[in-house]
């Protein structure tokens, strides 16, 4: 698949300081990829280490995928959404929910650090609110280092 | 041979006499004494084959869905866990509850056959690690019930005790211990094959378009396996602990499903699967008030 290949080049560079982290995101195309357009285009500022992945919504992701990206390199992942209730198809964010507390739980059991992964609702309208996530998603992972967990060894 | 054991006989002999069903599913004595197989049995005067042991384990209703073709009505012999996998396949839409005669025995708790491996018959044996802390011995679906309902007793259970053992490790070391069970995993999938509640027709991974699930047997695919095998099962585990009884390699499956169920409790308050065959899953309905903690 292109987009893991994509995300296994490893970073260049020697020693902790040429290390920066690598977050995806899942945004779902309704609000969370406008929200992160509205912050391009109201020129907000964010750390460029993230990777926007563009789904219909954010009950596409599934926990396969999270699960995929920590093993391909990912350092952290953030699911993003519509609140609830704006859904673009009405119940969509509801599932998510509920399947990402499960996930998060279970991903916390098996000794993955909670704030690796995380789940946000950001609407169309929320520009500023995508940049302060982001900021605080990379200064946290940055604070802890590169994930060594579940990582792929080839 | 004791009393349920009598019981299940006549009453197999009589359904498959009158013709009233084509098949009854329960067990037969296997070989060494501390393992009973599943018999299926299609002729009245093979019925005195069937027992019930403290080692009949194996849940007869995934055998259903090897069973569609059968024209006629199926007989099988459930304990309180394998009539919850019956309403797991009814909730499914994989079997139909008419083609079912459901005959349900009040579970007193099974045996440890791995335990028993190196006893003589007749010694103390422990409880089997899914029955230590069993919340539904009775059956909860049943055309007839063979003797008494049993009473539910409170018990602390291994299992639950490795769940608060790992949950106040720290993450690191957690990590460290499901390693060590997944890369011990020979990704056999006996776990899958004998689960009721994975009864896709076409499992995640077997599927070759779009590869899910590498062939490599490394650590990185059995934990991915692992992972997606639970959480696929969350809400939909009827705690019958067959997976963890068929690990060759016992990697201790229920520690990860059992802690899911606690958690879909403790998150959505739902009731444990299996019970209601109208009900949505967990997973595939919702609420409007669900809680948000990772807002």
């Amino acid at each position: 698949m292109s987009i893991e290949t994509n995300l296994n080049v490893e970073q260049q560079g020697t020693g902790p300081q040429a290390w920066e982290p690598k977050i995806l995101v899942f945004a779902c195309n309704w609000c969370t990829y406008a929200g992160a357009d509205l912050a391009g285009l109201s020129r907000l500022q964010y750390p460029p280490n993230i990777r926007i992945l563009r789904v219909p919504c954010s009950g596409r992701v599934n926990p396969q995928f999270v699960i995929r990206a920590f093993q391909k390199g990912l350092d952290g992942v953030l699911v993003a959404g519509c609140h609830p209730g704006d859904c673009h198809y009405s119940t969509g964010n509801y599932f998510t929910r509920r399947r990402y507390l499960l996930t998060k739980r279970l991903l916390e059991y098996m000794g993955i650090d909670p704030q690796r992964f995380q789940v946000r609702w950001i609407s169309g309208s929320e520009g500023p609110k995508f940049q302060q996530v982001v900021t605080q998603l990379v200064e946290e992972i940055k604070a802890m280092g590169p994930n060594r967990k579940m990582r792929d060894q080839e | 041979m004791n009393e349920i054991t009598q019981k299940m006989r006549e009453t197999a002999r009589g359904l498959l006499n009158s013709g009233q069903v084509a098949l009854v599913l329960g067990w037969e004595k296997g070989y060494p004494w501390y393992k009973s197989a599943p018999a299926f049995i299609d002729r009245g005067e093979d019925v005195d084959r069937l027992v019930f042991d403290e080692f009949c384990h194996n849940n007869l209703s995934k055998y259903l869905l090897d069973l569609v073709a059968v024209e006629g009505r199926i007989a099988l012999f459930v304990k309180g866990c394998d009539s919850r996998g019956i309403n797991r396949l009814i909730q499914d839409n994989q079997v139909k509850r008419e083609q079912l005669y459901i005959i349900g025995i009040p579970c007193p708790g099974l045996k440890d056959p791995d335990d028993a491996a190196g006893k003589k018959q007749g010694d103390e044996i422990k409880d089997a690690a899914k029955c230590q802390d069993c919340r539904y011995p009775n059956p909860v679906v049943y055309d007839l019930l063979l003797g008494e309902k049993v009473p539910v007793a409170k018990r602390s259970s291994e299992t639950q005790a490795l769940i608060e053992r790992l949950e106040k490790m720290k993450p690191d070391e957690r990590y460290e211990f499901w390693a060590e069970q997944f890369s011990r995993c020979l990704r056999c999938y006996a776990c899958r094959n004998i689960c009721p509640a994975c009864n896709c027709r076409e499992c995640v991974f077997d599927r070759a378009t779009p590869e899910w699930l590498g062939k490599a047997n490394n650590l990185i695919e059995n934990q991915f396996m692992h992972l997606t095998r639970a959480i696929h099962v969350a809400g939909r585990c009827i705690e019958c602990g067959e997976c963890e009884r068929a690990c060759p390699v016992n990697i201790p499956l229920m520690a990860l499903n059992r802690k899911l169920i606690n958690d879909i409790e403790e998150l959505f308050g739902e009731e444990p699967a299996g019970l209601d065959p109208e009900k949505k899953t967990p997973l595939g309905r919702f609420e409007l008030d669900d809680p948000e903690k990772f807002m």
